[in-house]
């Protein structure tokens, strides 16, 4: 139950309101007492539909009376389907004598129906009927699971059904609430059945949206479509650059109308992500360490618990198949090898694995063979116009700021267009913004500093390799020592010593501290 | 059938000690209030709201007792009269649960049913193989599973398929869990992270909690963007403390739980300020009747009492046992079954 206040009331009203409502629950329990004993008895008939309409009107949650009004009109279409194959089995055999008694006794049985009707028109005034019904109980409750399921369920029992009425309808009820998730998933529904075209429904967004930038439903049904109507061949965006450009555009007017909102701040920041990962269920592999008695530890990008892939260790002219592996640390992005591998010293090794093949590099002193690859490897991919668009937003966003210094949206969003443009010569700015979101948002201050830490090992991976010390040694400035979290840390397998913050020591283990 | 007579007739007036020791406090937990209104749910003036919400009564009895057990209050409630109406629900022919007599059987309440069962270690006075029999045929070709055998299609039942079969330990060798898991990620938003109810369907913080739920179950929280997820959630908490279902909503009682058991499902609590929440939820209290409403001057209801109560117990507030952020259900019957959903670290 949600959004009734609570008032306080007059003995007197009190009163009146008990004995109403001891009335309407009288006459709930008598309908509801009659409901099961019909159907206990097989009365499936337009009584039965009468009594469940009773309820629903008031109450469309009940889902067991949708049920019964389902076994009701599947009942009535049994019927009237059986009514005509009879009549058409009459109409072949006319001289059939007795076939004529029983159709002198046929209005009794179809008492229900309306009569004369064509079997066609019959059926499509029950479906209507069920229609009607659910739209009335829209009115009381436009949440209503059971409504809009039923609505469904009748539609689909129609080979006739007008999708277009219903494609009106969904505009009529997303005019008096344009946020109902039900109206919108109907909408879609719908939309399918009756093949509009992904360009229409688009407009149909924009209009939407123009209405009412502070929409987040319409800007999520604009997020599916887009992709589809203008994809992106590479996939490292959501879609193709010059339409992401004209939407960056779109959405920026819509966050400045009025900042404070957040709908077009969360489909902004959708627009400026990188990664568009088509498969959710596969790794990327991205340290790797082997020693020379043959022990080796893998590091993935994500967490992969089921992690068993076949890893050939390809040699010059041998191979070997590393294939039993065990997780290191609790989330399972670091895996180690439970057999030792015979190797040669040789000049390099590669790892093959089934979506990755990786080259190793031999360290120093024949300590072995590794692989390394820093996190969101941000070498800008994005075109001139593209960055030229985020390079304008950014300027739009440093101005707004110099107006309203705290607004949170812009600070946030300037540092991700920072990042998108390039994170490491923006690098300490963004952090920057991030410090003063701790102040200016403290709810969601634990964000901010976890934000900040991602950031902030991302930059120093990516110039990790670049250092003298790469990749025994790895070291954060003293600039960390504000660090409350230390994620990446399965990047940090391949080092064998690790320069860290005291409080976050502990949180990274070395190659050696992996006992192999 | 009426709550209150599963309520022992010796456990007396609880009133007069809830005066004594909390005060009209609305900053303090009201404990005794709310045992008492879980007590009287259904009694009097509340008459009618109960028997219109009779189509729910089997989730309504497993939210007064799981919010009774969270406070240590259980053994208020007669368990032998509690069994007798859940086992009168089992349909036997499905093998599903009614939510009360007279009712149709369906997932929902098949898994408040087996929640209530858990809570009292009685699964095995029912017929639990006709339970995994009636779940395993609601699963469709494509992972997803229908509600009961009318084809309504949502993540919630893919929740309540993987949820009661965990309880009932039944998950492998049931129903297809890689088709599950394929359905409930098809259902996985990219701008957001977030799920909804249906393919392409909205994100929402009810339908976020059952996904990530249904993760947790299937030991495949991997899946999830957590930082991408993570960050639309904790945006879900307003100045006032209290968390909304979606972008430009108002806070709720309710979605404050979705959210919060969410996020720490995701190892990522810390990411809202739980000092704020707890004030919110608090302040939804009905200092009067007991019970907690969806926001702040509402009515209560039993709904609303679980998930404030519950709320609090994730937030560590004093004199609550813990709760299992997966199951809602209390930890130590978690343990007791030995059951371990999946929890990410803290990064």
């Amino acid at each position: 139950m949600h959004g009734r206040v609570k008032v306080r009331t007059t003995e007197e009203e009190r009163e009146r309101k008990k004995k109403e409502q001891a009335l309407k629950m009288k006459a709930y329990r008598a309908a509801m007492t009659k409901i099961q004993k019909k159907r206990a008895g097989g009365e499936l008939d337009d009584e039965m539909l009468g009594l469940t309409t009773q309820i629903l009107l008031r109450n469309p949650d009940v889902s067991t009376l949708w049920n019964i009004r389902r076994e009701c009109v599947l009942e009535k279409i049994r019927k009237i389907t059986e009514e005509e194959e009879k009549q058409q089995e009459n109409s072949v055999k006319p001289e059939d004598e007795p076939k004529k008694d029983e159709a002198e006794e046929e209005p009794k049985e179809v008492v229900d129906s309306p009569q004369k009707l064509p079997v066609e028109d019959q059926l499509q005034s029950i479906l209507n009927h069920e229609l009607q019904l659910t739209e009335q109980c829209l009115m009381v409750n436009p949440k209503s699971y059971n409504a809009w399921h039923h609505r469904c369920w009748s539609l689909e029992q129609n080979p006739l059904a007008d999708w277009q009425r219903e494609l009106q309808l969904c505009n009529k009820y997303l005019k008096y609430d344009e946020r109902n998730f039900h109206t919108w998933d109907y909408r879609r529904y719908v939309t399918g059945k009756a093949q509009v075209p992904n360009k229409q429904e688009l407009d149909f967004c924009t209009e939407k949206i123009k209405v009412n930038f502070s929409n987040y439903s319409s800007w999520h049904h604009r997020s599916l479509l887009l992709p589809q109507l203008y994809p992106n061949e590479q996939q490292d965006r959501p879609m193709s650059e010059e339409k992401l450009r004209e939407e960056l555009e779109m959405v920026l007017t819509a966050a400045f109308t009025d900042p404070n909102d957040s709908s077009a701040w969360f489909y902004q920041r959708w627009l400026l992500g990188q990664g568009f990962h088509g498969d959710k269920d596969a790794f990327t592999v991205v340290a790797f360490r082997l020693d020379p008695h043959g022990k080796a530890v893998i590091g993935l990008d994500k967490p992969f618990p089921a992690f068993n892939a076949k890893v050939q260790l390809v040699g010059k002219d041998s191979s070997v198949d590393i294939s039993s592996w065990l997780p290191v640390n609790r989330d399972k992005s670091i895996w180690k090898s439970t057999e030792t591998i015979t190797i040669e010293a040789q000049e390099s090794y590669e790892l093959k694995l089934p979506n990755q093949q990786i080259k190793l590099s031999a360290l120093p002193l024949n300590r072995g063979y590794f692989y390394f690859k820093p996190p969101n490897s941000l070498s800008s991919s994005c075109s001139q116009d593209l960055k030229a668009e985020l390079e304008t937003q950014l300027q739009s966003c440093l101005d707004l700021l110099d107006y309203e210094p705290d607004s949170k949206w812009t600070l946030l969003t300037s540092s991700l267009l920072m990042r998108a443009i390039d994170p490491s010569s923006h690098h300490a700015k963004s952090l920057e913004h991030l410090q003063k979101l701790q102040k200016v948002d403290p709810l969601r201050k634990g964000y901010y500093k976890d934000l900040a830490a991602r950031w902030t090992l991302e930059y120093e991976l990516n110039k990790w390799p670049q250092s003298e010390k790469f990749p025994l040694q790895f070291e954060l400035d003293k600039q960390s020592e504000a660090l409350t979290s230390l994620p990446y840390g399965q990047y940090l397998i391949i080092a064998d010593e690790l320069g860290l913050p005291e409080k976050l020591r502990n949180l990274a283990q070395t190659f050696n501290e992996l006992k192999l | 059938m009426d709550f209150t007579t599963f309520v022992k007739p010796s456990n007396g007036d609880s009133m007069a000690t809830a005066e004594a020791t909390d005060g009209n406090d609305a900053k303090k937990l009201q404990f005794w209030k709310h045992v008492e209104y879980i007590e009287n749910h259904g009694k009097q003036e509340d008459d009618y709201e109960y028997c219109m919400t009779e189509f729910l009564r089997m989730s309504g009895i497993y939210w007064g007792v799981t919010a009774l057990d969270i406070m240590g209050q259980l053994d208020r409630l007669e368990r032998k009269y509690v069994l007798e109406f859940v086992k009168r629900c089992q349909c036997p022919v499905t093998g599903g649960f009614a939510p009360c007599e007279g009712h149709d059987a369906h997932l929902l309440y098949t898994l408040s049913a087996i929640q209530i069962l858990c809570t009292y270690d009685a699964l095995d006075e029912i017929d639990t193989d006709a339970v995994v029999r009636f779940v395993v045929g609601l699963q469709q070709p494509d992972g997803s599973f229908f509600g009961d055998k009318w084809g309504e299609v949502d993540t919630r039942f893919s929740f309540c398929a993987v949820a009661t079969l965990t309880l009932l330990k039944r998950l492998e060798a049931s129903i297809d869990v890689e088709k599950a898991v394929k359905f409930v990620m098809s259902c996985c938003n990219q701008t957001d992270g977030g799920f909804g109810s249906k393919p392409g369907a909205e994100s929402h913080a009810g339908l976020i909690y059952c996904c990530v739920g249904f993760l947790s179950l299937t030991q495949r929280l991997h899946l999830l963007d957590v930082d991408k997820l993570g960050w639309w959630l904790c945006e879900r908490q307003l100045p006032a403390g209290g968390l909304n279902g979606r972008p430009e909503k108002l806070p709720d009682v309710c979605y404050s739980w979705w959210v919060l058991s969410s996020l720490t499902i995701m190892g990522r609590l810390h990411w809202i300020s739980s000092e704020k929440l707890q004030e919110f939820i608090l302040s939804c209290q009905d200092l009067e009747t007991g019970g907690f409403s969806d926001r702040t001057g509402n009515m209560p209801d039993i709904f609303h009492t679980l998930f404030g109560i519950g709320g609090l117990s994730l937030l560590g507030h004093g004199g609550l046992k813990p709760i299992n952020p997966t199951l809602c259900m209390p930890q130590y019957i978690i343990d007791r079954l030995d059951i371990h959903p999946q929890k990410l670290e803290r990064p």
